[in-house]
């Protein structure tokens, strides 16, 4: 039996029609680790989390969560785990305590340590007020928090969040990544959290894997992802076409191969060069500034250098 | 701001509970929401009640007929209340699908097929509720049946067989329809037009020669059949299909055709959802 909390080779999921949306991923998660995935829409994010919780076939490949393999063995896999969605799964007509209790027993937590249960998790999730109440009253947040305290009821040993902040005001989101760098924190539950928002993921996620088009892009820890572009990059904004004035920086020597275009933005890594150096050879070039500067590497850097501005698009 | 405390992150170890335990966890889910649900409890029930105590005796007194055809179109209606109410439990399966927790309870370490038993218990407890109201109603009208121990075994059997079907019947169409209203679109074509064509206001014998034969591999012809022998102690029905003297076997060979039904049914509607649900 494996060591690994959750486990991918050459997992694919081909849907009917000949849609490949993810193509033969392989990963490991470690126990008590947070594991980001991270792309934009159609990147394969939630089909992988769907096939990891076996509410989606896989066409190809394998997987498990503590050795229990996700196609042979889904109901030990599901038994481990629990979810929540990206879109509300919850029925409006029942009140909270009604979700967290028939999850309790779906999942066979005994009904004393889940009443405790409920009660810790009203409490520590601002839920006391409102678990008496039908959950179609709850705010985006209020129900978006019910589902993480539903999901931590039966106390999973894996937990994937997909996307658990999409479409919340920025108050309530803040709160929910407090959640879950508290459970974080613990230590005691594997995270695999899908998400588009590269600052959630560098925040909260031990290791990140950047999908584009199925594929697993690159996979490290946020720093040594960042360190990919080198300690500083210059930024410019162009009246003319970008691509065109990344290919003039590029023959001039000012830019490599690992410089980049979205939109009329060009983002040239710097690598061992002073920024003054940079900026003067792109002015000498004759290139039409709008805006140009020097900066620290982010991840939504790293990221539109290895998938070429998609997310920015998704986002 | 929230805190979570390590406390609430250690992971528990599962507790032994009966395996009944999640079927009437779902059961129990279903019918609160079934209850905060009127119109599955109710709307079904008008059309029969219309029928049973406002059409059959307009009928009776129109064409000239005896007192007893009333029962027989009193008892004919549970063959329009039994698909009109599992066809609308159906419509909580795509409720269920679209705006509800169907994807928590996929991802829960259940076999998938409880999922469409514990629907089907709900859908089998509300339709022996309105049953019994419809019965009621009819005899408090002063409609009469005949009932012995025998035959209410045999209404029993087939009511319960054929609710078994319908609902099985439902689960295959929500499984294989996009959208609700999709759904209601078809439900008359399999709710309604059977109950023409089954023996429902009149014998099957009095349908045109090829749709009488048409009408005998229908479960509801069988159904009702046997539903008149139990609660009017009328073998016409089944007489009339199977062409047989002995009563008994005639009534076992239309049980087992519902029960044929049932069975397929339940099956296919138990691998379309699961099919639809996983994919």
């Amino acid at each position: 039996m494996t060591n690994h909390a959750i486990e991918a080779r050459s997992l694919s999921k081909t849907y009917a029609g000949g849609v490949e949306a993810v193509r033969a991923i392989s990963f490991d998660v470690e126990p008590g680790e947070v594991f980001g995935l991270l792309g934009p829409n159609g990147a394969g994010k939630s089909t992988t989390v769907g096939m990891l919780t076996t509410t989606i076939v896989p066409t190809g490949g394998n997987a498990s969560l503590h050795g229990f393999d996700v196609a042979t063995e889904p109901r030990a896999a599901r038994a481990l785990s629990s979810v929540v969605f990206q879109e509300a799964v919850v029925d409006r007509a029942l009140t909270g305590r009604h979700h967290l209790a028939t999850h309790a027993s779906l999942w066979r937590v005994d009904a004393r340590e889940a009443a405790d249960r409920t009660a810790d998790l009203a409490e520590a999730l601002h839920l006391t007020e409102l678990i008496d109440r039908a959950v179609g009253t709850y705010s985006g947040g209020e129900r978006r928090r019910l589902e993480i305290a539903r999901a931590l009821v039966s106390r999973p040993r894996v937990l994937f969040l997909d996307e658990p902040t999409v479409g919340l005001d920025p108050r309530i989101r803040v709160e929910l990544l407090d959640v879950i760098a508290g459970l974080r924190d613990a230590g005691e539950t594997t995270i695999l959290l899908t998400t588009h928002y590269l600052d959630e993921a560098e925040r909260l996620c031990d290791r990140i894997a950047i999908m584009h088009e199925g594929r697993i892009v690159a996979l490290d820890r946020p720093s040594a992802l960042l360190a990919e572009l080198g300690d500083q990059i210059v930024e410019l904004r162009t009246h003319d076409d970008a691509g065109a004035t990344l290919d003039l920086l590029r023959r001039r020597g000012i830019a490599g191969l690992d410089a980049f275009s979205v939109g009329a933005t060009v983002t040239i890594p710097l690598r061992n060069r002073s920024a003054a150096d940079a900026i003067s050879g792109i002015e000498a070039a004759g290139v039409r500034i709008s805006a140009i500067g020097a900066r620290e590497p982010t991840l939504d850097d790293v990221y539109l250098h290895l998938t070429g501005g998609q997310l920015a698009l998704a986002a | 701001m929230v805190a979570t405390s390590p406390e609430i992150a250690i992971p528990l170890p599962a507790a032994k509970t009966s395996p009944f335990g999640p079927v009437a966890t779902l059961a129990r889910r279903r019918f609160q929401l079934s209850a905060r649900t009127p119109r599955e409890l109710v709307v079904p029930l008008l059309t029969p009640i219309l029928f049973a105590l406002v059409i059959a005796p307009a009928l009776k007194t129109a064409l000239h007929t005896s007192a007893s055809y009333e029962g027989f179109v009193a008892t004919g209606t549970i063959g329009l209340l039994i698909p009109l109410n599992t066809m609308f439990a159906g419509i909580g399966v795509l409720v269920d699908r679209e705006s509800g927790a169907q994807r928590e309870l996929l991802a829960a370490p259940i076999p998938r097929a409880l999922l469409v038993l514990s629907n089907l218990i709900v859908a089998f407890a509300i339709t022996a509720l309105q049953i019994t109201v419809l019965l009621v109603v009819a005899r408090a009208r002063g409609i009469h049946f005949d009932i012995t121990t025998t035959g209410f075994v045999w209404f029993l059997a087939a009511a319960a067989l054929f609710t078994i079907a319908m609902y099985g019947a439902a689960e295959t169409l929500a499984a294989r329809v996009p959208s609700t209203e999709e759904y209601v679109g078809r439900v008359p074509a399999i709710a309604i037009v059977p109950w023409f064509l089954a023996g429902s206001l009149f014998p099957i014998g009095a349908l045109p020669g090829f749709l009488t034969w048409f009408a005998r591999f229908l479960p509801l012809t069988h159904a009702l059949a046997l539903v008149r022998y139990g609660l009017l102690d009328d073998p016409t029905g089944l007489h009339g299909i199977w062409h047989m003297n002995s009563t008994a076997a005639s009534a076992g060979l239309s049980l087992a055709v519902v029960a044929v039904f049932a069975a397929l049914l339940t099956a296919v509607g138990v691998r379309s959802f699961t099919k639809r649900a996983v994919g």
